[in-house]
């Protein structure tokens, strides 16, 4: 977790929400909106840079939350907690950071020797059940237009053994 | 005495007695001078049509990172059938380390075609099979259990005590797997300090090997880590030969065995007499930097000009001027310090005792580097070895690639990985060469849970369905 939102709202009935609202570093590291209570739902506006609460947590009141927290607990009531993917209360885990982390790196087709290199993104969808994923990656096949840029490589004597 | 007939008497085996070679290969062999037999026997290149020795073992692998993948990508090259299990959808925190976003291959997962490996998880992983189990929960156990009860060994990296708690230590798996050989390579290993885990810097430092590596404090040194994680690649190799030892004792008693490797007292044996010399003389070592406690001279001098002057990359530019020099007997020595017109240094130091204390090297080092202050490396390793003396330029990574002896030996070499294309890889053959059967470099390494089907179906022979189902609830 980078932080916490420990909600200490009053109940009315003379208790407190008491709840810790864990903010987990795959989508928090760098956020900045408001975020729901996942006991008592009061919405709380952050900015938080690389993992540090930059402003916040301060009460938005009448105000819709951005996102809900993934998990969240009272551990002065008995641990009592709210496992991710509850509806209204909790995020559900789909073990996927946030669009900003998933990376955008600069593509490189060819290696120094001048042979196609191939594992850039995107990669088309995969093959088979759970994720698996064929031996071989035909580059003519899958990239057709990097296949004919080798060619050309190969016509120009661009393509060495070393 | 009759030195014949006493040296005849003490012949174990006497060549000229044994029967002759028995086919027109053997005799060409025999006759081959030893560099022809040596680039005959271990044949490289052609890796592939030989035999592998472990073929056969099948090793389970719960790793991340390099210290313990590494124990298991040895088994790997050298034709273990090894199945990493990762975490479902996100993988080895390892694939997520890399030095620059170009290095990345892609895709990490199915569901993450926007992400990819990087080139952090090269060698420690190489020719494994990749699938997802989220092993902790007790939906999968049945299927962790299943996995260990058809291979050889399991190798894992958790903290003191974790999987025993979920049911999966050891102490578990004997049960069911009598044969079973379990590693645990924890961070400090079991004892006062359980609760912490380890990361090659902290090896090198909890090790002490830190305190005596790089230059003194007076010559303006720092204790220092070797750049690259070589506590990881060391230690990782260590499990590798006790996994040996445990499968060699398996064979006689047909028993598993439980490795405990922690990685901090793993790079104890690294600091060498130390601690012997501690022991006898509460003398505590210190460190020598590119000088050596033991010969004089025997280190790395730095000389007054790059061999790259003009070149753009500053690893060329600026510090290809570094030079291993030896010339510690006496003959070498005084022939050194006639070439940095320096004879009165061989008078003064005239055996090896003389030269090799503190204040001697010091002297003799400094007058070395002045002499090489005008010249580039090059130049000096070529003064130095045509007095037959022994030098050799510090090289960088591009000059490694570019070594002829490396290329010719397949030492560094590129390989079209069925997936990611070209690649130029060492990994296996950097390690020693076995002429029949060598290591060999299948694949880099795969996305996370490519082989789910493969291990699942084909070998646990679940039916799709169900691998259909518990990719569905985040088992797999």
């Amino acid at each position: 977790m980078c932080d916490i939102i420990w909600c200490k709202k009053d109940m009315g009935d003379g208790k407190v929400c008491d709840t810790v609202n864990y903010l987990d570093p795959y989508c928090f590291w760098n956020w900045e909106g408001k975020v729901a209570c996942a006991h008592c739902g009061t919405v709380y506006y952050i900015h938080m840079i690389q993992g540090h609460m930059y402003a916040g947590p301060d009460e938005k009141p009448g105000e819709k939350p951005d996102i809900l927290p993934l998990y969240a607990d009272q551990p002065n009531n008995g641990y009592f907690n709210y496992l991710p993917g509850i509806e209204g209360r909790t995020r559900p885990y789909t073990c996927l950071p946030r669009h900003i982390y998933l990376g955008k790196a600069d593509m490189v087709k060819f290696s120094i020797r001048g042979r196609p290199v191939r594992g850039w993104r995107p990669q088309p969808p995969s093959a088979g059940v759970a994720g698996s994923q064929g031996y071989f990656w035909d580059i003519e096949k899958l990239t057709p237009e990097v296949w004919e840029e080798y060619q050309e490589k190969i016509r120009k004597g661009e393509v060495k053994d070393w | 005495m009759d030195w014949e007939k006493e040296i005849q008497k003490l012949k174990v085996c006497d060549f000229e007695e044994l029967p002759g070679p028995k086919s027109k290969e053997e005799l060409e062999e025999m006759k081959m001078p030893f560099e022809d037999y040596c680039r005959r026997v271990f044949d490289v290149g052609n890796e592939f049509v030989k035999p592998e020795a472990l073929k056969g073992v099948r090793w389970m692998s719960t790793t991340m990172y390099i210290f313990t993948p590494h124990s298991v990508a040895n088994l790997a090259e050298l034709g273990a059938e090894v199945i990493k299990i990762e975490m479902p959808r996100m993988g080895d925190p390892m694939r997520h380390t890399s030095p620059f976003n170009e290095a990345y291959l892609y895709p990490l997962h199915d569901t993450r075609p926007m992400t990819g490996t990087g080139l952090g998880f090269t060698n420690a992983n190489s020719n494994e099979y990749f699938i997802t189990l989220d092993y902790h929960v007790p939906e999968a156990k049945p299927v962790f259990y299943n996995l260990v009860k058809m291979s050889d060994g399991l190798t894992e990296c958790y903290r003191h005590g974790t999987f025993d708690r979920w049911k999966q230590g050891y102490r578990h798996v004997m049960e069911i797997n009598p044969r079973f050989i379990y590693v645990w390579g924890g961070g400090f290993g079991y004892g006062p300090k359980i609760f912490g885990g380890s990361y090659d810097i902290l090896g090198q430092a909890h090790a002490g090997l830190a305190s005596i590596t790089g230059t003194h404090e007076d010559f303006g040194g720092h204790a220092t880590k070797a750049t690259n994680w070589v506590i990881d690649w060391y230690s990782g190799t260590q499990i590798s030969v006790a996994i040996m030892a445990a499968m060699y004792w398996r064979g006689k008693t047909g028993l598993g065995t439980m490795i405990e490797f922690s990685q901090v007292q793993a790079a104890t044996r690294c600091c060498g007499y130390a601690v012997p010399l501690y022991g006898r003389f509460g003398i505590v070592r210190q460190r020598w930097g590119n000088w050596d406690t033991q010969l004089c001279v025997h280190g790395i001098i730095m000389t007054g000009k790059s061999d790259f002057p003009d070149a753009q990359n500053p690893q060329d530019r600026f510090e290809a001027r570094y030079v291993m020099v030896s010339a510690f007997q006496d003959a070498d020595f005084q022939e050194l310090c006639n070439i940095i017109k320096k004879p009165d240094l061989f008078s003064r130091y005239k055996t090896h005792k003389d030269r090799v204390g503190a204040p001697a090297q010091i002297e003799i080092y400094k007058a070395i580097e002045d002499w090489a202050a005008d010249k580039t490396r090059s130049e000096v390793v070529r003064i130095l070895k045509e007095a037959g003396l022994l030098a050799a330029p510090v090289m960088n990574d591009r000059e490694v690639y570019e070594c002829e002896h490396y290329r010719q030996r397949g030492t560094v070499r590129w390989n079209d990985d069925p997936l990611f294309g070209d690649i130029l890889v060492q990994s296996a053959y950097s390690c020693g060469l076995l002429s029949k059967t060598p290591r060999r470099h299948r694949w880099l390494w795969r996305p996370v849970g490519a082989d789910n089907v493969k291990i699942y179906h084909e070998l646990l022979g679940y039916p799709m369905s169900k691998i259909q189902e518990l990719y569905d609830k985040n088992i797999i």
